[in-house]
């Protein structure tokens, strides 16, 4: 068994608190993902989880078993390092059988199981190479070969897909996931890129700051963000955020009085939340309205067409807004657009601490 | 005034005029060195010095003749393999440790100790090895000598070490090695090149290094650096001879460092630039 428990795990460097009491169940078998802005604690927290860092306070436990001081040697859990972190003086064969051989795993065991793994990873040809002779895709392949073989409790990864290029790494990361699905083990997945959360994770612990803003499905997390942060960090384009505020029955942007058409349930939570807050429209719940009747008229400032879909830009409420509009559309600059939020699409933060209005 | 375009050519031609007389300069001496070991006595000293002279090895004959040359070099090989040999045995552990803790002062404490004059030691380690019996021993100018070579063998293999990424060192514990373990298994195998530099260059100083030989060792064990001190007598000194001494003990380091140039180089200056 392969769960993960971490109970009030504190980190600091000095008088530096890099993670204040932290708390997180993992389940055996869940593919995770941490993801934040840089200096969020994410590849601290990985680290922490894989032995090459100590706990300042708190506890980890992987399984049954409490892990705070346990060297990595003996975590059983396996590491895919950003640089990949192959042993460069060593073949692609002996980087994988390593581990292994420390083990004292039997030869022929230890020739099988590189075998397949290879075979996995679509790497059989390259096992007499050393790594240096190896492009960054095959090298990344060979590093999960490395992890595949020893068969561990837990796998981590750190940012392994940052060093390739968009094409390879959107292939990778289907790759990963279909490994995932294959080996059916705990793997905890580190990342900057909110789409290799999205599409990867079982669950995603969205952190900033040490902390967890948010721990659920990646569809939980984009339709019900638990805060300002996690809406403005998950969904590209970011969200758009409007300072707004109940005028007697109506709810309207603050800055110019736009009346936005919001339902009863968002008045009652604006009601409840002193009348003010923070209105958020991802750019894909605007809809297009034939004309002015319960829409906000906008003029186009710029038009980025995508092929699949156009992002519009404008100006509204003084703030800088982004809406995803159907290609077929063909906005043009200065073009007068009619949105509409979507019904049961907008959110509500407080204006305090941007907690969602519920 | 405007100044002139120097053209490729011409900064070619100064820049080889510059090499060759720094050339000149560094290597005179040792040429006046060899040419008067092959020169007949009498040419030795004479003023101004012959370049056009038939060349003999009466010096080389006389100082095999007349001293017990051979000795003295064994001595100073087995006084400079066991120093540079102790360096590496405890110079590797020691320069990775400094790089896997990024605690440096032992680093600093060791080079201290390299830029301190020998005399600093020589009087201390004297009385010590006095009263224990090893003056005159083996054991004596090898310890000695460590503090030769021990800092020069931290010092080569220091950056070779931080040059390795520290996600390699950080795989290998995941892996399930020791502390010890990545030394010989990781970090050594990937630092050869540092390794081979900083063993020839603990050789080439001790091979030199005079003065605890002076003081420490007895005529079984001179070294042929010692040794050579003693043919400068008090106003007969055999020039020649003299001059084939010091072309022969000259010579393993200039040997040495001459098959092993282009590594010496790519050694010393790894970890320079982060490839």
């Amino acid at each position: 068994m392969a769960s993960i428990s971490i109970r009030n795990l504190i980190k600091r460097y000095g008088n530096y608190t890099v993670i204040p009491a932290l708390n997180l169940e993992i389940a055996d078998h869940e593919f995770i993902v941490f993801v934040g802005p840089s200096g969020c604690g994410k590849s601290t927290l990985l680290r922490i989880i894989a032995g090459l860092e100590p706990i300042s306070a708190g506890d980890l436990y992987i399984g049954d078993d409490r892990v705070n001081g346990v060297p990595a040697a003996r975590r059983d859990i396996a590491m895919v390092f950003q640089d990949y972190a192959l042993y460069p003086h060593m073949r692609v064969y002996e980087n994988m059988s390593f581990a292994l051989e420390l083990r004292g795993v039997p030869k022929t065991e230890i020739a099988a199981r590189v075998k397949r793994a290879a075979a996995l990873l679509h790497i059989e040809p390259y096992l007499d190479r050393k790594p240096k002779e190896l492009s960054g895709g095959q090298r990344q392949r060979v590093a999960m070969g490395r992890a595949i073989v020893r068969n561990p409790k837990v796998f981590l990864f750190d940012e392994p897909l940052s060093n390739l290029d968009a094409k390879l790494r959107a292939q990778v990361r289907a790759e990963i996931k279909t490994l995932s699905q294959q080996l059916k083990t705990t793997m905890i997945f580190v990342t900057h890129d909110q789409v290799e959360a999205m599409t990867m994770a079982d669950r995603i612990v969205v952190l900033q700051g040490g902390s967890v803003q948010q721990y659920d499905t990646p569809e939980l997390v984009y339709e019900r963000p638990a805060n300002q942060f996690v809406a403005g960090f998950i969904g590209s384009p970011t969200m758009n955020f409007f300072p707004a505020e109940l005028r007697g029955e109506r709810v309207v942007l603050s800055h110019d009085g736009t009346a936005v058409g919001l339902n009863g349930a968002a008045q009652a939570r604006l009601k409840n939340a002193g009348g003010k807050a923070v209105l958020g429209i991802r750019p894909e719940h605007f809809a297009v309205a034939p004309d002015a009747s319960e829409a906000i008229e906008v003029t186009v400032k710029l038009v980025e067409p995508l092929g699949s879909d156009t992002l519009v830009h404008f100006e509204l409420a003084g703030v800088s807004a982004i809406a995803r509009v159907h290609p077929g559309l063909r906005p043009r600059v200065g073009d007068h657009l009619y949105l509409r939020p979507e019904p049961g699409k907008t959110h509500l933060f407080d204006n305090e601490h941007g907690r969602v209005l519920s | 005034m405007t100044s002139m375009p120097v053209s490729d050519a011409v900064l070619r031609r100064l820049n080889t005029l510059q090499l060759a007389l720094a050339g000149i300069i560094i290597m005179a001496p040792v040429a006046w060195m060899v040419l008067s070991s092959f020169k007949p006595s009498f040419e030795v000293t004479a003023y101004p010095p012959s370049l056009i002279f038939s060349p003999t090895a009466e010096n080389y004959g006389e100082l095999i003749k007349t001293t017990p040359f051979f000795s003295y070099a064994v001595n100073s090989l087995i006084v400079t393999v066991g120093s540079a040999g102790i360096g590496l045995i405890f110079g590797i552990p020691a320069a990775f440790a400094v790089s896997w803790t990024r605690i440096s002062w032992p680093a600093i404490l060791t080079l201290a100790a390299r830029m301190a004059p020998g005399t600093l030691f020589l009087l201390p380690w004297y009385v010590m090895f006095r009263q224990v019996g090893l003056i005159g021993s083996y054991t004596a100018l090898i310890l000695s000598h460590a503090v030769i070579t021990l800092p020069i063998v931290i010092w080569v293999l220091l950056p070779s070490f931080d040059n390795i990424p520290r996600s390699v060192f950080e795989a290998a514990q995941v892996d399930g090695c020791s502390v010890t373990r990545i030394l010989w298994r990781i970090a050594l195998p990937l630092v050869g090149s540092g390794v081979a530099v900083a063993a020839i260059l603990a050789f080439v100083f001790s091979w030199n290094y005079f003065l605890f030989a002076l003081v420490l060792s007895n005529g079984d064990t001179k070294t042929l650096i010692a040794a050579a001190f003693n043919f400068v007598g008090e106003g007969s000194t055999q020039w020649g001879v003299l001059m084939a001494a010091a072309t022969l003990i000259a010579l393993p380091p200039l040997v040495l460092a001459t098959l092993v140039q282009r590594w010496l180089v790519a050694g010393l200056t790894l970890g320079a630039v982060k490839g």
